[in-house]
């Protein structure tokens, strides 16, 4: 379907409380690493796809208008992709159809978010409705405590149990986080450490949860008469996924979350993917809260559901087991909203072609990229492979 | 281009302020725009929405509050900020590459729920340097059309002279938010909002959802026997900062050019039947003529004093009043679009224009001084 579309070079931010720079060079860092990375110039851009979380978060609205020149976008055609969490896979996807179509060869995508010059709690409360529900799920963390308190009821999982395997989650990724040179929170945790960090909103304790991060991902997307004139190696797109579900937090099921299962399922099958946990070597899955990456281990049919805890613990999700999770150390340690689905696509994108560095998983072929957003309601999934 | 699309149907709601609510008005087009083409949310591929959360009523993340009453629901879908003509072009894109028979495109903004423009435009402006000086867009428009007097010679009669032709216009649609027969004198002594621009010159705050569907031809020539096709389309962005610019140089007629280009388009002025474009001042409709390529730089003003543009013209603009009629700031160039749809098929009803139009040409623009473009052209 369409033209084959790969990624053919990535910029990141180093992520963090970056307050020795505005806004706008923030946006500049990243992108002036993509043309870097590629060796491309501004001129060989066809169109250019930029995206953020709301206006309430920097007090910026419609920011295309004021990156324009750190996006190197003067002169070019501009689209504007939002859909809340899940803004950076979305605007993946925006640059994969633009390519796709044939009505440019060369696109690129950028994310960006400056969330320490706002309150992002502030901002997602008012993402809620607010009539009805805003009094009660004010903030991200509300929802997500609700949904790991519906998912561990409905499968038996103890309270020791959970604990545990979130605590193991948190631990790993906080270790990961060591080897990426664009992670936000380097700390060194022990399980103690997170199992007695303050409650947030039970169940969810403060090392459970992602940081305030400043940063953004700057990704060039090729058609492949553009990718092999260029010559680099590639990260081709082998399928695209999204789906989202009712706006009123318990109108719809956030345990056996059809967003999430379809969304994976939408993009397995067009990439071919049967099994997984076998096929895929490496998924960069959406995680700022260490309960609710458990989750979409079952969601996206790494294993059964109720069952991820016990294989947590067993180590099938560490950069050394049998699908590597996270190895970059995740939302868990770096969360720029608008840019963090398409940090999650670069991260992929990387460990397809072998270049992750340090926290790259050795022979890397199929990787998974995801995003959430919404009050817990849209899904996006982008499968990448090294072979077109 | 590898797959052809078309418009099947359309469907939009008036421009003032309705009692319904967000979700019953999104609701309405939505089930209009399906019903007209004839299918169940069911067998809709996709759906692509525009809005903006700083023009949505204090709600953020404003796809998440509409998903459920716009056809979403387990779908794959998406959203544009700030041009709902993005919309209709990432509708199309997602058509072209094979992954979608048809898409909804819809733009939503409920005027009444919002602060006057004026607030949101002042939160474009950078918090250091701009917005200290109160920079909006109406100020950035009336830096432009002193500009604009001044280098060309044009006359402020000149550019009343639109908002008297599109609040004329306005008397025969029914959707419009403000209509009326004004002299070129009333318009000019309407009261003062930024110098030289008076409030008949500028555009009100108004409710717009504006729906259309988008199939691919296999499709929509089962769905319809007027399928309108979507020809051509870009988008461009210009530098941010309005004194970096020469405000009369603007990116319209690269993405115009980009436009016609796809659209096989050489000779615009003679190709073009009609344009629906977005003038939210009176003057900036002239200043696109130009920059569109009906007439030469400088000429606006002479192309209206010609009565060219008119409803009757020889390349009628704006016949449903434009933007200066009805103002739904974020879905206002997707309703461009519309219109351009209800004349190609002769379905305008007491505003259709008097000759055949074949192809047209739908414009939008929103930024300061138009700081971004987006060129849509439509044909039979």
């Amino acid at each position: 379907m369409g033209r084959a579309v790969a990624i053919i070079g990535v910029g990141q931010t180093h992520h963090g409380r970056r307050m020795d720079v505005s806004y706008p060079d923030l946006v500049r860092e990243a992108v002036v690493r993509v043309f870097e990375d590629t060796g491309l110039s501004p001129e060989d851009i066809d169109g250019v796809v930029s995206g953020t979380m709301p206006s309430m978060m920097e007090g910026i609205a419609l920011t295309h208008f004021y990156f324009a020149e750190a996006m190197q976008a003067v002169g070019k055609p501009i689209l504007k992709t939002e859909t809340c969490g899940s803004t950076g896979v979305s605007i993946a996807h925006t640059a994969f159809y633009w390519v796709s179509s044939g009505l440019a060869d060369i696109v690129l995508a950028v994310g960006h978010e400056k969330m320490n010059e706002g309150n992002s709690q502030a901002t997602m409360t008012t993402v809620a409705e607010p009539f009805y529900q805003r009094y009660f799920i004010s903030g991200a963390p509300g929802v997500f405590s609700m949904q790991s308190q519906m998912w561990t009821a409905r499968y038996g999982i103890s309270e020791e149990k959970i604990r545990d395997a979130a605590a193991f989650v948190s631990v790993t990724h906080h270790d990961d986080a060591f080897d990426n040179p664009y992670a936000h929170v380097k700390v060194k945790v022990s399980m103690d450490d997170v199992k007695n960090a303050r409650v947030i909103t039970y169940p969810i304790r403060l090392l459970d949860v992602c940081p305030n991060s400043d940063g953004a991902c700057a990704v060039i997307f090729a058609s492949e008469e553009a990718a092999k004139r260029i010559g680099r190696k590639a990260a081709w797109v082998k399928g695209v996924g999204y789906r989202g579900e009712e706006y009123f937090f318990g109108d719809s099921d956030k345990v056996v979350w059809e967003s999430a299962i379809q969304a994976a399922r939408q993009a397995y099958d067009q990439a071919g993917i049967k099994d997984p946990r076998k096929e895929l070597d490496v998924a960069e899955v959406y995680n700022p809260f260490t309960y609710q990456e458990m989750l979409f281990y079952e969601c996206f049919g790494f294993c059964d559901f109720g069952t991820s805890p016990d294989l947590v613990l067993k180590g099938t999700f560490t950069r050394r087991g049998e699908l590597p999770c996270d190895p970059s150390g995740g939302v868990l340690c770096t969360n720029p909203i608008g840019a963090t689905g398409l940090i999650r696509v670069a991260e992929a994108a990387m460990q397809v072609t072998g270049r992750a560095g340090d926290h790259q998983i050795p022979g890397a072929k199929l990787a998974l990229a995801h995003a959430m957003g919404g009050v817990d309601q849209f899904n996006g999934i982008m499968i990448l492979g090294s072979n077109l | 281009m590898s797959r052809k699309v078309a418009i099947v149907s359309v469907a939009q709601s008036a421009g003032a302020e309705s009692k319904d609510n967000f979700f019953d008005q999104a609701y309405r087009v939505t089930k209009e725009v399906l019903d007209k083409a004839g299918i169940t949310r069911d067998e809709l591929g996709s759906v692509v929405s525009a809005s903006s959360d700083v023009y949505h009523g204090g709600i953020s993340c404003a796809n998440a509050y509409y998903w459920d009453p716009t056809g979403a629901f387990l779908k794959n879908a998406s959203r544009q900020d700030g041009e709902s003509l993005f919309a209709l072009m990432y509708g199309a894109m997602r058509i072209m590459t094979g992954h979608f028979d048809t898409v909804l495109v819809i733009g939503l903004c409920k005027g009444s729920e919002n602060p006057d423009n004026e607030t949101c435009t002042l939160m474009y402006s950078d918090p250091f340097y701009l917005r200290p000086l109160g920079l909006t867009e109406t100020m950035a428009a009336a830096f432009q059309m002193k500009q604009y007097l001044e280098r060309y010679g044009i006359e402020k009669e000149q550019c009343a002279k639109v908002a008297v032709k599109n609040l004329g216009n306005a008397l025969l649609n029914p959707y419009a938010h403000r209509r009326g027969r004004y002299s070129v004198e009333e318009v000019l002594r309407s009261d003062l909002v930024v110098d030289p621009l008076t409030a008949l010159q500028c555009a009100p705050k108004s409710e717009g959802m504006v729906a259309m569907l988008l199939a691919s031809e296999e499709k929509a020539t089962k769905m319809t026997k007027k399928p309108v096709w979507i020809k051509g389309f870009a988008s461009a962005l210009d530098a941010y900062m309005i004194g970096d610019r020469d405000l009369l140089d603007s990116r319209l007629p690269a993405a115009a050019k980009k436009a016609y280009d796809m659209a096989g388009i050489k000779d615009p002025a003679r190709e073009i039947d009609l344009a629906e474009i977005t003038e939210p001042y009176a003057f900036q409709e002239l200043l696109w003529y130009e920059n569109l390529g009906f007439c030469g730089e400088g000429e606006g003003g002479k192309l209206i004093d010609r009565g060219f543009t008119d409803r009757d013209g020889e390349l009628p603009v704006n016949p449903s009043g434009g933007v200066l009629a009805n103002n739904p700031y974020v879905s206002r160039g997707l309703q461009r679009a519309v219109e351009a749809f209800l004349q190609i098929r002769g379905e305008a009803g007491e505003h259709q224009v008097p000759k055949q139009v074949k192809t047209a040409l739908a414009h939008g623009v929103h930024g300061f001084a138009g700081q971004c473009h987006a060129v849509a052209i439509l044909g039979s």
